[in-house]
């Protein structure tokens, strides 16, 4: 029936075709997310639904970040860069020190330490919701930014340490005893010579913390009982999962709430990918 | 000659490797071992809202257990998460590998753009499950509206307030989220799969669906059951995306066991039954991941 041509370039073009179909699934709730933002909630009722808006309004947000009974965004916004920013800061340089030990030297109980890193990872949320609820308490850090913090830590030093020490596990033990017999100590050969060439590794490890401390929402509802410190994710949850409000305005409060993660990953793709990749597959 | 010496001694010594480890050890260990041994102490007493705080309680030894075991609910919350695990399993690793296949192969040309598709992974689950929740309203969520309006339902499904429904919505939410990591996993197997060999495959008259079966499956073996293990145990103990979609409704219809164990802590504060299912929880990732180091990750990771 069909030439062997056609045949041919139907073989090329239809794995395209599904593979564009398919794309266009995977994004289209994060499109439809934002289009609904800027429609006013009557047309989002309207039957058959706009594609895109028809009169595109910054109606949902101006409402959303003014209105006084809901959640305050804006100051919501510093709480999670200050706990983001310090689950970083902490993951980071705990996971690299540590992974470079791991990787370099013979430490005794070298595979219990390794295999502790695993099951942490393998704990579920829930089950360290109650204990490190006593802990926070009796250490007097409940309801301060701290805990969120300690507790995202908790998921992103695992992570990043088993993934980091692959990398240091890669660089040929002689660049490091080179490093030493010139007149570095192991903290200045770490810090000048090793930690440079696991750079690729290093920044992997500030994204996914990074990451890992924004996504959180669980351990600020938790451990945080004053609202005016919780984070954008504990916010939305509040005043979208429990009450319920208009959802353009629902849809306004979770495109702000994406836009950080968004702009991390137009900047970090490679890292991201690298992260995925590597990270995962070794734990 | 002496410095020399003295540096090499220096460095062979494990103690400044212990001093590199010490402080995420003792993070680790204030903040994961110890709830770890915290829990199990806990799921022997009995602690409520009133003896959370106080250093005196009860030990009932294993009857929060029986009283686990003994309720309909462990059997239903197990039962729902072997069912949400193994459906969001299916669906993104088929569609993953999918994905991976065409952005490997025939649609090369749309690499550079498939990961965009990463946003989905790697944003607040509870931004996802807001979302989704949106999506599939009973009213104005598009699922409905787009049936409704293609005419392929005549009226609209309640996907949220239906036990069978509400499975399937959290299911696909959780596939949405997951697919790229499996996608990405697996197209950095497939690129280590050497060309000549199918080239050769090629010259000795293999089809695609040989190419397939014969090269590409047993190549990719290992990152395979990497993305499988890794994804049951991350999907066995999801929580924040049905938290906030269901919180386990309706009628504990989407409630795994982590939200089990979260209930009976948080909502009805029996923290001795709720540490007991997360004890149980936990006890089945461990002998899974357990399974999975002893199998492939022994000369990787040690």
């Amino acid at each position: 029936m069909f030439s062997y041509r056609f045949k041919r370039r139907a073989g090329r073009v239809i794995p395209i075709i599904i593979a564009v179909i398919l794309f266009i699934i995977m994004l289209f709730p994060l499109y439809w997310m934002f289009t609904c933002s800027l429609k006013t909630e009557t047309e989002i009722f309207a039957r058959p639904p706009y594609m895109l808006p028809p009169h595109p309004t910054l109606n949902a947000y101006i409402s959303q970040l003014t209105m006084v009974e809901s959640f305050p965004i804006i100051p919501s916004f510093k709480n999670s860069m200050v706990i983001s920013l310090a689950t970083m800061a902490i993951s980071v340089v705990l996971s690299t020190l540590a992974s470079y030990g791991l990787a370099r030297y013979d430490i005794k109980f070298k595979k219990s330490i390794i295999f502790l890193f695993l099951v942490s990872q393998m704990l579920p949320q829930v089950f360290t919701l109650v204990p490190n609820f006593i802990i926070f308490k009796h250490i007097g850090i409940y309801n301060t930014y701290w805990a969120p913090i300690f507790a995202n830590c908790t998921t992103a030093i695992p992570f990043s340490i088993l993934m980091l020490r692959t990398y240091f596990l890669n660089i040929p033990k002689e660049v490091d005893d080179a490093a030493l017999i010139d007149g570095c100590n192991p903290l200045t050969s770490f810090f000048r010579v090793m930690l440079p060439i696991a750079s690729t590794g290093v920044v992997v490890s500030f994204v996914f913390s990074f990451l890992f401390g924004y996504a959180d929402m669980m351990y600020s509802l938790t451990f945080v009982n004053d609202a005016s410190k919780w984070p954008v994710t504990t916010g939305i949850y509040n005043v979208v999962g429990r009450y319920g409000i208009e959802w353009s305005r629902a849809m306004a409060f979770g495109c702000l709430a994406v836009a950080p993660v968004v702009i991390i990953f137009l900047l970090m793709q490679r890292y991201i990918v690298e992260g995925l990749a590597s990270g995962a597959v070794k734990g | 000659m002496i410095t020399v010496r003295k540096k090499k001694h220096y460095l062979n010594t494990d103690r400044v490797g212990y001093g590199f480890v010490l402080p995420a050890l003792l993070f680790m260990g204030v903040f994961i071992v110890f709830p770890i041994v915290y829990n199990f102490i806990l799921s022997f007493q009995q602690v409520d809202v009133m003896t959370l705080m106080s250093p005196h309680k009860e030990w009932i030894g294993f009857q929060n257990y029986k009283n686990v075991i003994g309720s309909q609910y462990l059997l239903k919350s197990l039962k729902n998460t072997l069912i949400f695990t193994v459906g969001c399993i299916f669906f993104q690793f088929t569609i993953g590998f999918a994905l991976a296949i065409l952005f490997n192969g025939p649609a090369k040309c749309l690499k550079p753009i498939s990961g965009l598709t990463m946003i989905s992974y790697i944003m607040p689950a509870t931004v996802t499950a807001i979302l989704f929740k949106f999506m599939f309203a009973t009213s104005g969520g598009i699922f409905n509206e787009l049936g409704l309006s293609l005419g392929l339902i005549q009226e609209p499904i309640e996907w949220l307030l239906k036990p069978d429904t509400a499975m399937w919505s959290v299911i696909i939410t959780n596939t949405w989220s997951g697919i790229p990591f499996n996608m990405i996993l697996l197209l950095s197997g497939l690129t280590t799969i050497p060309t000549e060999i199918y080239e050769s495959a090629v010259i000795d008259g293999a089809n695609s669906i040989q190419k397939f079966f014969k090269i590409t499956l047993p190549m990719m073996k290992s990152s395979i059951e990497a993305v499988l293990v890794l994804g049951f145990v991350y999907t066995f103990k999801c929580f924040e995306l049905i938290y906030v979609m269901t919180t386990g409704g309706p009628v504990y219809s989407t409630e795994l066991m982590s939200i089990y164990s979260y209930r009976r802590s948080f909502m009805e504060f029996n923290f001795s039954e709720g540490g007991a299912i997360a004890n149980i929880l936990f006890l089945i990732l461990f002998v899974i991941g357990l399974f999975y180091t002893k199998t492939i990750g022994k000369e990787e990771l040690m």
